[in-house]
């Protein structure tokens, strides 16, 4: 915490802020205030400059000031590389709108590709070579490769295939996992109760090999229980159909989702590139929906229990720790409901739907992660476990406004 | 400024009410800046000390942010100049506008463009992406902006936001004017017979929607007998963005669906000749679907909007004015 760290230490924004204040050329990386942007830092300087995973005294929010210096250093020693990627940047979305690309955020697709260019090349120049580049790496990154939509509508009409992937589920649905459900382990409250300020590291490893995740899990299959967390409209989950349509508006709750439609979202976003292929895509499928939470990763597993146990604090008293701070998110939404003069009929009763929706979005995340390989560290549960409510805390705030615009239309 | 702390937050200075509240969500932490007070500095609520200690500097200078998150009771930030503050202001200040600003014809506020407020404020959320709770709250705000329809600074700007954000932005859609709201059962004005009581009450804002009354002008109630009846009549002047409205008188719930000959909407229903002795002669408006009707009257309601009205007038005329504010005040 800071407050033990008076005068040893310096917040690292500051050290960031003042480093970037000394560059040259580098605004298209930033924002109208002169720092730099969010996805510049969380894109570049962290991954690709300060490394705090191979530097770890750059990683905390305060730096201690002994290495203050240094991680000035670094990034006014990179100036030259971040000046070229901003030239990179602004020469590929000058490309990329003559190409009349719309799709994806550029920032997020763009950033760190040019950054590879600038390190490899130095800045663009105006010579028509450049410009190739520039189309090369939009070529690259826009290119329609990976699982398609169609191809897994082909691969799951197909009369051969449907018969086995039938078997399979089958197969996967009556062999379910023989983990003995949750006797009520300590360990989620005890990781929860630190993990906003300071994560445990050790903590997380025992809830991983206690297969904590797994035995809540097991849990949902008894009636009433997947219903009562929201993941289903049904008693008792069952097997998920193969499923055809889709459509991302609609989609049923998380357990209730055929095999399609799990897919369908991933297979429809800019990052399809990096999943497996369809056939692959569709065996993993219907393994993990037949596995506890109906996801295959033990720590996307272990997520869902800290999420489940942390936003039970939602609607009873939370403990200290995560639960009392997702519990004061909430609290202070009603202000800023107040302030921001949205609709307040009836929004505050329904903590129990955000409680669910939190559930359910969480999933939706660990489902995603999966897909790409990723999996959950320790010092990545809160910031999951809080921008989560936070992504469902502003899509309610979304639909209160469309709420809104209706009510002043019906007139 | 008075720092206090709970087992949730630890609180700068005072907590404006939120009618006069410029709001700002920052990672960690929230500010509000009193509109009606003149201090360079808002009051915080820091939730997040990590998160919020990578910003709080740029606000009340490096001391006074490390002083707050180190248990300091009070501190007192240097009035330096602060680029990042001015910027936060003005988001802060773009947010309160488009929750509250009291147009009104009766005391000539002008009402905003909700165009070019759309566009500053996408703008200004830009220009603080770094410190910001929400890291898509660019592509957020972008996503509730449209195409400016004049070619000018603000229009360059937008859409070369738009651009490196990959937004597409749509063309402005026609909002409805007060002189194309048509309400089902419009009518002239059925008014007759003898008034036996009248008043005025002031509307909560905060029950109905921005815009849709005159933020200037009171509920007005009249007690009538006509042919051997008595009935309630209710009128309200609308605001720019009208919408359904619902007024309770003692236990009485009318609907305000008919506008009279001066535009204003009014209801009217019959009621019981004993609702004359009630004492409990308080009017409340509200729009339904938005809020409740407002079971307190609040006796600081007359000064706070009063001050707020005074304001927004002056506010279109201030040398830091929001482009929102200054163009309100040129049409």
């Amino acid at each position: 915490m800071v407050a033990d760290a008076v005068g040893a230490t310096l917040p690292r924004g500051l050290l960031i802020a003042e480093a970037w204040s000394r560059l040259d050329a580098v605004a298209p990386l930033a924002n109208a205030s002169g720092r730099p942007l969010a996805r510049t830092v969380k894109l570049i300087l962290d991954p690709l400059v300060l490394r705090p995973v191979l530097n770890p005294r750059f990683a905390a929010g305060a730096v201690d000031v002994a290495h203050a210096e240094e991680l000035r250093d670094r990034i006014i020693a990179a100036g030259p590389v971040l000046a070229a990627t901003a030239a990179w940047f602004l020469l590929v979305k000058k490309r990329r709108r003559r190409a009349g690309i719309t799709e994806g955020n550029p920032q997020d697709l763009y950033f760190q590709r040019c950054f590879e260019l600038a390190t490899a090349h130095g800045a663009p120049d105006s010579d028509p070579a450049s410009a190739v580049t520039a189309d090369d790496l939009l070529a690259e990154v826009h290119v329609r490769s990976g699982p398609t939509v169609a191809g897994l509508r082909d691969y799951v009409s197909d009369p051969v295939t449907i018969r086995e992937l039938l078997r399979l589920l089958d197969v996967a649905w009556t062999t379910v996992s023989d983990v003995p459900p949750d006797d009520g382990s300590e360990l989620p409250d005890r990781f929860l109760a630190t993990c906003v300020t300071n994560p445990n590291t050790a903590l997380f490893a025992d809830l991983i090999t206690d297969r904590t995740g797994s035995r809540d899990g097991a849990n949902l299959r008894l009636p009433g229980v997947a219903h009562a967390e929201g993941l289903t409209d049904r008693e008792v989950p069952g097997p998920p159909e193969l499923g055809a349509a889709a459509s991302k508006n609609a989609l049923p709750k998380p357990f209730d989702r055929s095999i399609v439609q799990r897919l369908f979202v991933p297979l429809t976003d800019t990052r399809r590139a990096e999943l497996a292929d369809v056939a692959d895509l569709v065996h993993r499928e219907i393994t993990r929906s037949a596995g506890p939470w109906q996801l295959a990763d033990e720590t996307s597993r272990v997520t869902m229990t800290l999420g489940r146990t942390a936003a039970a604090g939602l609607v009873a008293t939370p403990a200290p720790g995560a639960a009392a701070q997702l519990r004061a998110r909430w609290e202070r939404e009603a202000f800023v409901h107040r302030a921001r003069r949205l609709p307040t009929e009836g929004v505050h009763a329904d903590v129990h739907g955000v409680r669910t929706a939190y559930l359910r979005r969480l999933w939706v995340r660990l489902h995603g992660r999966e897909l790409t390989g990723g999996t959950v560290a320790a010092i990545e549960v809160w910031d999951l476990l809080d921008g989560v409510l936070r992504s469902v805390i502003l899509d309610q705030r979304d639909r209160l406004r469309t709420a809104l615009e209706r009510l002043g239309q019906c007139g | 400024m008075r720092v206090t702390r709970t087992d949730s937050h630890v609180a700068l200075g005072e907590w404006p009410h939120p009618e006069q509240a410029a709001l700002l969500e920052g990672a960690g932490a929230l500010l509000a800046w009193d509109v009606l007070a003149a201090s360079a500095f808002p009051a915080a609520q820091v939730y997040d000390p990590v998160r919020a200690s990578q910003w709080l500097w740029e606000i009340y200078g490096p001391d006074a942010a490390t002083e707050l998150l180190s248990g300091a009771e009070s501190v007192n930030p240097p009035l330096n100049s602060s680029p990042v503050r001015d910027a936060c202001r003005r988001l802060a200040q773009l947010t309160w506008i488009e929750a509250w600003w009291p147009a009104s014809t009766v005391a000539a506020v002008p009402a905003i463009d909700p165009v070019v407020l759309k566009a500053e404020l996408a703008l200004a959320t830009a220009a603080i992406d770094h410190l910001l709770d929400d890291e898509n709250a660019t592509t957020r705000a972008l996503t509730l902006a449209t195409r400016l329809p004049d070619a000018n600074t603000l229009a360059a700007q937008l859409n070369e936001l738009a651009d490196t954000h990959g937004v597409t932005l749509p063309e402005p859609v026609t909002a409805p004017s007060q002189s194309n709201f048509a309400l089902a059962a419009a009518g002239p004005s059925q008014r007759s017979g003898l008034t036996i009581l009248s008043g005025a009450s002031p509307i909560d804002w905060s029950a109905v929607p921005a815009g849709a009354v005159d933020a200037a002008a009171t509920a007005e109630w009249l007690i009538t007998r006509r042919d051997g009846s008595t009935f309630l009549e209710v009128t309200v002047l609308p605001g720019p963005t009208p919408t359904h409205l619902l007024a309770r008188f003692d236990d009485v719930d009318l609907a305000l669906d008919r506008v009279d000959n001066l535009g204003r909407l009014t209801g009217q229903t019959p009621i019981p000749a004993t609702l004359l002795l009630s004492t409990h002669r308080t009017l409340t408006i509200h729009a339904p679907g938005f809020a409740p009707p407002t079971p307190q009257p609040d006796p600081d309601r007359p000064t706070r909007q009063a001050a707020l009205i005074a304001y927004a007038k002056a506010r279109t005329q201030a040398t830091n004015a929001t482009t929102t504010e200054r163009q309100a005040g040129t049409q």
